[in-house]
């Protein structure tokens, strides 16, 4: 717990924080723009396509988070700190990513209260939001389970982790379909899908071949969190801490 | 008394440049001094024996286990590492708490205090690390390590930075935990330094052991080296001619305005040079001693094995 606690204080600096949040707060911004000229009935549609869509700033500011858990330790030298420890390398990668998760989620209830906000700023039932947390849970942990470890593998960790969002999630997920099963984002939103009592056509789009369900989401979280976990533990045991 | 670090046939390399060649050694209680010029490989030995890295070859066996595989074996084992990283943003004692809880000791508080007090830091404790001089930071990076009061304690240059009165100070505590029984490997590129603390010196040069003894056993190894002095004089072949019947020189070199002077006891040469220039009517402009630093006085040593 001394270990989560200490990276996620050093993860959480006051500038970044607000700039994460902005970024995140980008769906809600939008939802908010939107909102004004949308039929009343459709407003839930709206909500879903937005968040499915525009919800990848999101993953972009997870990404620039959780990638820092370790690797700012590692750049700035003082991995050693930490790495001397008597404690199991197993426990040191769980509370990474723990670190990593609980930042993320911070993370998340700051970009979905900004849907919150978009939706009383329209005077659509706030009610509809409840379901969309979900997607911002669910991503958070996706992500922190997968750019926790990149970020103490790979000295330009930001940019490969871009590279997989962008390249990966945004265009390659969408033209291989079974890529699309392996992508945190559409396995969020499917959970997310499952949920919601409505889903918009785009962001059915967005889903592509991921078939909607928690359990199924669920499943491939935790095996997401299980991959992350022991890549992240054999590269603390194997691979020189500096 | 057995040796708590065991180094066995060591070798690390990254790529084609090779850190650390071949080492076998062995830290026992009391005070080592690991000595060497910079780029010698003694803080990639500190680091494998840390077990912060692999050894790319050979093994490594702290208190009769490997560190790496070992995680609580940590309990026992502390670095203070050479570069200026530390948590800026922390005070010094949320830094030395952060140690002690990280290390899982008993009552992280009361021993954060203890050593805040062993380094002379209480009245600076809540500071930001940020705000520290190098050489207060070296004392507070030295606190964090011995807070968990361990077993073998691992010092990269830990007196770069401190002023004359700290480093008497962090030396004298050294030697302290020396003398109760600690393992303390203190790396050093500075051989009066190593002399004033510890009882056994380890030198090294290019990777490899050089010499391996008392500070009396390499200071007699140095002494029978041949040292070069420079001279920048108005008639250097005069001068040459007046040194050649000299005791202690060996060898002499006239090129341009300058001599060379390799002498087997530089204080007999440079004692007796400024009567014989007096005497022959000559002005010396500069007199320099050209392989003084370490780094030479060591390949001297490792030529010589």
């Amino acid at each position: 717990m001394v270990l989560a606690t200490h990276l996620y204080k050093r993860m959480m600096r006051k500038g970044r924080v607000l700039a994460l949040l902005a970024l995140a707060s980008v769906p809600g911004l939008v939802y908010w723009l939107a909102g004004f000229d949308a039929d009343p009935a459709d407003q839930e549609a709206l909500y879903s396509d937005i968040i499915a869509n525009v919800g990848y700033s999101y993953a972009i500011a997870v990404l620039i988070l959780t990638v820092a858990t370790l690797r700012e330790e590692r750049d700035g030298g003082t991995l050693p700190y930490i790495y001397m420890r008597p404690i199991p390398r197993v426990t040191l990668a769980i509370w990474s990513i723990l670190a990593g998760i609980t930042a993320a989620l911070t993370i998340a209830v700051g970009g979905w209260l900004a849907t919150v906000l978009g939706v009383l700023a329209v005077g659509a039932d706030p009610a509809m939001t409840v379901p969309g947390l979900t997607l911002f849970v669910a991503a958070a942990v996706g992500y922190a389970a997968i750019f926790v470890p990149l970020g103490y593998l790979v000295p330009r960790s930001l940019l490969v982790g871009l590279g997989y969002i962008i390249v990966i999630e945004s265009i390659l997920a969408e033209a291989v379909t079974g890529l699309a099963q392996f992508s945190i984002w559409r396995i969020s939103v499917s959970i997310y899908a499952d949920l919601a009592p409505v889903f918009g056509d785009e962001a059915l789009e967005a889903l592509g071949p991921v078939s909607p369900g928690v359990g199924g989401g669920v499943i491939k979280l935790t095996a997401a969190l299980a991959l992350g976990l022991l890549t992240l533990t054999l590269a603390l045991q194997r691979r020189d801490a500096l | 008394m057995s040796d708590t670090v065991t180094i066995s046939s060591l070798s690390k390399w990254f790529g084609p440049k090779v850190a650390v060649s071949e080492v076998t050694i062995g830290f026992g209680p009391g005070v080592t001094g690991l000595l060497g010029p910079n780029g010698a490989g003694k803080t990639t030995l500190m680091r494998v024996v840390a077990g912060l890295q692999r050894p790319s070859q050979g093994k490594v066996s702290v208190l009769g286990a490997n560190p790496r595989k070992t995680p609580s074996i940590y309990r026992d084992i502390a670095l203070v590492p050479e570069d200026e990283a530390i948590y800026e943003r922390l005070t010094a004692r949320q830094f030395i708490n952060l140690a002690a809880r990280l290390a899982k000791v008993d009552n992280p508080e009361a021993n954060t205090q203890r050593v805040l007090e062993t380094v002379d830091l209480v009245d600076s404790a809540h500071r930001r690390l940020g705000g520290f001089s190098k050489g207060m930071r070296q004392r507070a990076k030295v606190a964090a390590a011995l807070v968990s009061d361990p077993e073998v304690l691992l010092l990269d240059e830990p007196l770069n930075g401190a002023d004359p009165v700290q480093r008497a100070a962090l030396i004298k505590l050294f030697q302290e935990l020396g003398d109760a029984g600690r393992t303390v490997v203190v790396s050093s590129h500075v051989l009066a330094e190593v002399e004033r603390m510890a009882g056994r010196v380890v030198a090294m040069v290019d990777g490899r052991l050089a010499a391996v003894g008392s500070v009396e056993t390499i200071r007699a190894a140095m002494t029978d080296i041949p040292r070069q002095v420079f001279v920048e004089c108005s008639d250097p072949r005069a001068l040459a001619a007046g040194l050649i019947e000299s005791d202690g020189v060996v060898g002499l070199h006239v090129s341009g305005g300058q001599l060379r002077i390799e002498a087997s006891d530089a204080g007999a040469v440079a004692l007796a040079m400024p009567q014989m220039a007096i005497d022959r009517g000559i002005s010396i402009t500069r007199l320099e001693p050209s392989d003084e630093s370490l780094e030479s006085v060591f390949r001297y040593l490792v030529e010589a094995r």
